[in-house]
């Protein structure tokens, strides 16, 4: 049995004339069981190898090692496929030419699709939006199929379309499917890939060295066949008159969810937040009230709510009580602050890369000085020992840093993708 | 007042559903959290069966029967008192997000036409430690009690409740059977001193054994009203004035306070009321009051208006007998003389006022009632409609 749970950390208490209300919802989810098992239809789930001629033979017999880790580990009965990306997308299991274009998971079909992964080369160029494209009309050919994800992998940059033809092929696989995406070597582009990714609601990452794909590969695919529920969408009710700020998810990443509402009612919006497994996750949820009360009056500021379908099935309360006492009205809550650090955090880590690349080193330090500053402040270590390998961090109080020559790209790119993931606040 | 004492003893294991809270047994919502509580009341942990009623009455013992018994249902959720949208059940409106009050912080009661009695937090405060309990027959006869807690203490709200029902139930006890004049007011009065009794008596026994430091305490004011004879009894600054619908407002009551002191010794009021602890009151209920006497005022009224019982969450913005008679005026006319209404309108009043102190208004019409002399004996009072203080409208 499926269970949502829901907590809310906030200062309730504002000053008098405040209007402004922030909280940090955790929302936990136990018992999602496996994909395609609890919910009502079916699990799809396709594997994207690029095999441009960059990738090279090594780089595709290493994609084609990982595609195999990572239909052994898909449960038989889930519809599955495998495409491979050049400048323009191929199917290239089930390849029977059928309406379907995905076939269901069994011992036969499972060994019919590693030979078909065996006949994989290196020939072409990049346009990953066709990728994405024939992605979505693949799950979309098998009716049954209510939750479908992909693992999308490239060694390069989108050479061959636009980034507007990239961003029109996104859109029309945007809420058909949601895609992982890696990136191996050092010849990818981050913002890229992670455009693609927050775009269709998966994560991003740097697969160093093209032998570590295998390993990732698999771990992806169990953690997508360990995600029992296949979509909900996080509902968040303002009072008449108020204003939703932002909707923020800042753990286990930060996304900004706000352009993503859909109107349920006049005073509710849904963000989608995917399919969820046993997990939690933090969102930070910013509104405006219509106006200030008088002190000792309370209200809503918002409901906070996960509903799966139509059904809602956890809620968090998020209030505001107006008080003259200063002593409760000033205290920051420590989550709230320390989420709002970890969002400043990852945009002070990209724009200091941009600017680094720009040539502009005097915003890069400010900016990467800074980020030193905060990673330390909210004890995220994975970003400071990545910090350490861009930057010589003098004083971590401070934020005084010095540019190091002769950066490892691969460094670089590891601390940009690293960026987003969020530290938990310490309890 | 053997009643109000057994009642309030009787606070054993009944706990709050949603905070554990130990409730009393006459209690319909949680005193801490607000939350409903099962009215049936009869059900106790400790093994215990604790009525929530009195017991009915058996045979022709009329003299201790409840001359107003009180009524208990449970109301479904009003809308929003700020928007009229509907209230979820989590407390809040569907609309605007108001915090839905619970029934301690606020209640409207209407027990027969022509009484009514509002209670409310006000703005500042937080929580309501007013209590009123009205009791009435339609035909005439009320009893009216409002309490105001004294903030200092940590249990006042649970006091003054338990004083104010207490008080309310001795009101409404027996009968002056065929007496008039003087006669009438001799016993409304001895009535009056007997339910400021019961109720000093609620209040120590919600006093906690350890609370000697600043043990629970409020002010008192009722009405024992036979129309068109009212006995009012004060201890403390809460007050009652006659406003007729011809001739000039009237105050009943002398504040036992700082200033009440000096306006009668001649001090202006405005004046008077204006000085440093001019609000200090120097009587009250409690366990730590050396007088709990009530002063009574006798008023025989001789036309139709209405009788008004406040704390001083409405009277601190409109002292003067004159002031307060134009805005409950004012109140009762843009509710059509309906008591409920203007009573919940003079609430909105002391609210926009600023609303510092809890607010509590009692409102009950004299002077124009038939058969309210003679011989209003038990029978013709039994199954008359009445309601105890915390039911809401």
């Amino acid at each position: 049995m499926t269970e949502f749970s829901a907590a809310v950390y906030q200062n309730e208490y504002l000053a008098g004339g405040s209007t402004d209300v922030h909280a940090i919802v955790t929302v936990e989810c136990r018992g999602a069981g496996q994909a395609g098992q609890t919910s009502a239809g079916d699990a799809g789930e396709i594997v994207i190898v690029d095999t441009s001629a960059s990738m090279g033979w090594p780089g595709v017999r290493a994609a084609q090692a990982a595609a195999a880790a990572a239909l052994d580990q898909v449960i038989d009965g889930t519809w599955f496929s495998l495409i491979a990306g050049t400048h323009q997308a191929r199917l290239v299991f089930p390849f029977d030419g059928g309406p379907m274009g995905m076939a269901q998971m069994s011992p036969q079909t499972r060994s019919l699709a590693r030979q078909a992964i065996g006949y994989l080369a290196p020939d072409g160029g990049t346009a990953m939006g066709t990728w994405l494209e024939l992605a979505a009309r693949v799950v979309q050919s098998v009716p049954s199929v209510t939750q479908a994800h992909a693992i999308l992998l490239t060694d390069g940059k989108n050479q061959h379309e636009t980034p507007a033809e990239l961003d029109q092929r996104m859109a029309r696989a945007a809420g058909h499917i949601q895609v992982d995406c890696r990136g191996v070597g050092s010849s990818w582009e981050v913002g890229e890939l992670r455009r693609i990714a927050q775009t269709l609601m998966g994560s991003v990452d740097l697969i160093p060295r093209p032998d570590q794909m295998a390993a990732e590969f698999a771990t992806l695919m169990r953690q997508a066949m360990s995600r029992g529920v296949a979509s909900a969408d996080l509902r968040v009710w303002v009072p008449q008159g108020a204003q939703v700020l932002f909707v923020r998810q800042v753990a286990p990443s930060v996304e900004d969810l706000s352009a993503r509402r859909r109107e349920v009612n006049a005073l509710t919006g849904a963000y989608p937040t995917g399919s969820w497994g046993d997990e939690s996750r933090d969102y930070h949820v910013a509104v405006r009230l219509p106006a200030s009360r008088a002190v000792g009056q309370e209200q809503l500021a918002a409901r906070v709510q996960l509903a799966v379908g139509d059904q809602v099935v956890t809620q968090g309360l998020v209030k505001a009580l107006w008080s003259d006492d200063s002593s409760l009205t000033a205290r920051i809550n420590p989550e709230v602050a320390h989420y709002t650090g970890q969002t400043e955090l990852a945009e002070a880590i990209q724009d200091g890369l941009a600017a680094r690349a720009a040539g502009d080193d005097r915003t890069a330090t400010a900016k990467l000085g800074r980020a030193a500053q905060l990673a330390a402040e909210t004890g995220n270590e994975e970003v400071t020992s990545k910090l350490r390998k861009v930057v010589d961090i003098e004083e971590p109080a401070t934020g005084k840093v010095r540019l190091r020559k002769n950066v490892d790209k691969l460094d670089e790119m590891a601390l940009d993708t690293t960026s987003t993931k969020t530290s938990r606040v310490r309890k | 007042m053997d009643d109000a004492v057994s009642a309030v003893d009787g606070v054993v294991g009944r706990e709050c559903g949603t905070c554990g809270t130990v409730a009393g047994p006459a209690d319909r919502f949680c005193e801490h959290c607000g939350a409903d509580l099962p009215t049936d009341g009869r059900a106790t942990s400790s093994g215990v069966a604790v009525p929530a009623d009195p017991a009915p009455p058996e045979g022709p013992d009329t003299a201790t029967a409840p001359m107003l018994a009180p009524a208990r249902r449970q109301p479904p959720r009003p809308p929003c008192r700020e928007c009229g949208g509907a209230v979820d059940s989590d407390g809040y409106c569907t609309q605007c997000g108001a915090k839905a009050p619970s029934e301690r912080d606020h209640f409207a009661v209407a027990p027969a036409p022509g009484v009514a009695a509002v209670s409310d937090r006000g703005l500042r405060h937080h929580r309501n430690e007013d209590a009123a309990a009205v009791l009435a027959d339609g035909a005439g006869r009320a009893a009216l009690v409002v309490c105001d807690g004294v903030s200092t203490s940590v249990s006042s709200d649970v006091a003054s409740l338990a004083a104010a029902r207490a008080a309310a139930d001795v009101l409404g006890t027996g009968s002056v059977g065929l007496a008039e004049g003087s006669a009438r007011i001799a016993a409304l009065g001895v009535r009056v001193t007997q339910a400021a009794a019961a109720a000093a008596a609620a209040v120590a026994a919600a006093t906690p054994d350890d609370d000697a430091e600043s043990p629970p305490s409020c002010t008192f004011v009722a009405a024992a009203v036979q129309d068109p004879v009212v006995v009012v009894g004060v201890v403390g600054d809460s007050r009652a004035y006659w406003l007729p619908d011809v001739g000039e407002p009237l105050l009943l009551t002398i504040d036992d306070s700082v200033a009440g002191q000096q306006i009668a010794a001649g001090r202006p009021r405005a004046e008077a009321e204006a000085g440093p602890q001019a609000h200090a009151i120097t009587r009250w209920l409690g366990v730590d009051s050396p007088d709990q006497t009530p002063r009574l005022t006798p008023l025989e009224v001789d036309g139709p208006g209405w009788l008004l019982l406040c704390s001083d969450g409405l009277w601190n913005y409109c002292s003067e007998p004159a002031a307060l008679g134009e805005v409950a005026a004012g109140a009762l006319g843009g509710a059509g003389g309906d008591p409920l209404t203007a009573a919940s309108a003079l609430v909105d009043w002391a609210n926009d006022q600023g609303g510092h102190d809890n607010i509590t208004v009692v409102l009950a019409r004299l002077g124009g009632a038939t058969g309210a002399t003679g011989t209003t004996g038990m029978a013709s009072v039994a199954g008359t409609a009445s309601a105890e203080g915390t039911d809401q409208r």
